[in-house]
C-alpha cells in the first residue's frame, strides 16, 4: 500500500518546481508556454475524505456550467480525483449541485 | 461486525413552517430508531435553493441525520421515507468505511511526520555529536 505516498511525492515535486520556476521567473507573463504547476488542493490542505455535503468546496471545482472537469483543469491528483468525482456526483443527487445548468 | 454509519439528507418541502419540518425530522428519526439504530448527529440546515427542481420547488429545507445501525436498517427506514409526505426527495449514503480509511490515511500522516520531524532533528544536532552515517 504506497498509495499515500504517491500524491505526497508528487506534491513535493510540484513545490520544487514552483520553486524553480519563482527563481527564473522574472518574465512571468511573458513567456506564455510557461505554466505554473498545479497543485493537488486536497493534498495541500490535507482532506482525506472528500465531503458531498460541502458545496463550498466542491462549488470551487465545478463551473458554471455543471460539468465535471478532467483532472487537468485544476491539477487534482488521481486519487483525489476520483474522490471528488464521487462527491459531485451525490451532491448532484441530492440538488446540491446542478446536474446542467440551465 | 460493527454497526454501519449511515447518512440520510432528506429535502422537506419549503411551504413546511419551522415545527412542521421538526416534526417531520422527528418521524424520520423515528423510523430509524423502531429498526434499532442509534441517532449520532441531528443538523438542520435550513432552507436552501435546490440546483434544479424538483417537482415544482425551487428550494427546499434540508436535513440531515446520521444514524448507526446493522445492515437491513436502512432499506426499511428508506422504505418509509418514501411513503412520507413532505418529504421531496432523500438520498442515504453509507459513510463508515470511507471515514475510517479517511482517518488511518491521518494517522498514517501525522505519523510520518513526526518521523520525518524527528530525523531532521537528528541530522541538524548530528555534527555536533559522534559521526552520522548517512
Amino acid at each position: 500500500m504506497s498509495f499515500g505516498g504517491g500524491p505526497r511525492g508528487a506534491g513535493g515535486r510540484a513545490a520544487a518546481k514552483t520553486g524553480a520556476g519563482a527563481r527564473g521567473g522574472k518574465d512571468q507573463g511573458k513567456r506564455y508556454f510557461f505554466r505554473r504547476r498545479k497543485v493537488c488542493k486536497f493534498c495541500a490542505d490535507r482532506i482525506d475524505y472528500v465531503d458531498y455535503k460541502d458545496v463550498k468546496l466542491l462549488s470551487s471545482f465545478v463551473p458554471e456550467r455543471g460539468k465535471i472537469l478532467p483532472r487537468r483543469m485544476f491539477g487534482t491528483c488521481a486519487e483525489h480525483q476520483r474522490k471528488l468525482t464521487v462527491a459531485i456526483k451525490r451532491a448532484r443527487n441530492i440538488a446540491l449541485l446542478p446536474f446542467a445548468a440551465d | 461486525m460493527s454497526d454501519r454509519v449511515y447518512e440520510i439528507l432528506f429535502i422537506a418541502d419549503p411551504n413546511l413552517g419551522e415545527p412542521e419540518v421538526d416534526a417531520l425530522t422527528a418521524q424520520v428519526q423515528g423510523y430509524a430508531e423502531k429498526e434499532g439504530a442509534r441517532i449520532q448527529r441531528v443538523e438542520k440546515w435550513g432552507k436552501k435553493r435546490l440546483a434544479y427542481l424538483i417537482g415544482r420547488h425551487r428550494e427546499g429545507s434540508y436535513v440531515l441525520l446520521v444514524v448507526e445501525g446493522g445492515g437491513p436498517l436502512m432499506k426499511e427506514v428508506e422504505r418509509r421515507i418514501r411513503v412520507t409526505d413532505g418529504v421531496i426527495k432523500f438520498m442515504t449514503v453509507r459513510v463508515d468505511e470511507e471515514l475510517r480509511k479517511a482517518e488511518r490515511r491521518k494517522e498514517r500522516r501525522t505519523a510520518e511526520e513526526t518521523r520525518k520531524k524527528s530525523r531532521m532533528a537528528a541530522r541538524s544536532t548530528g555534527p555536533e555529536g559522534e559521526g552520522v552515517t548517512q
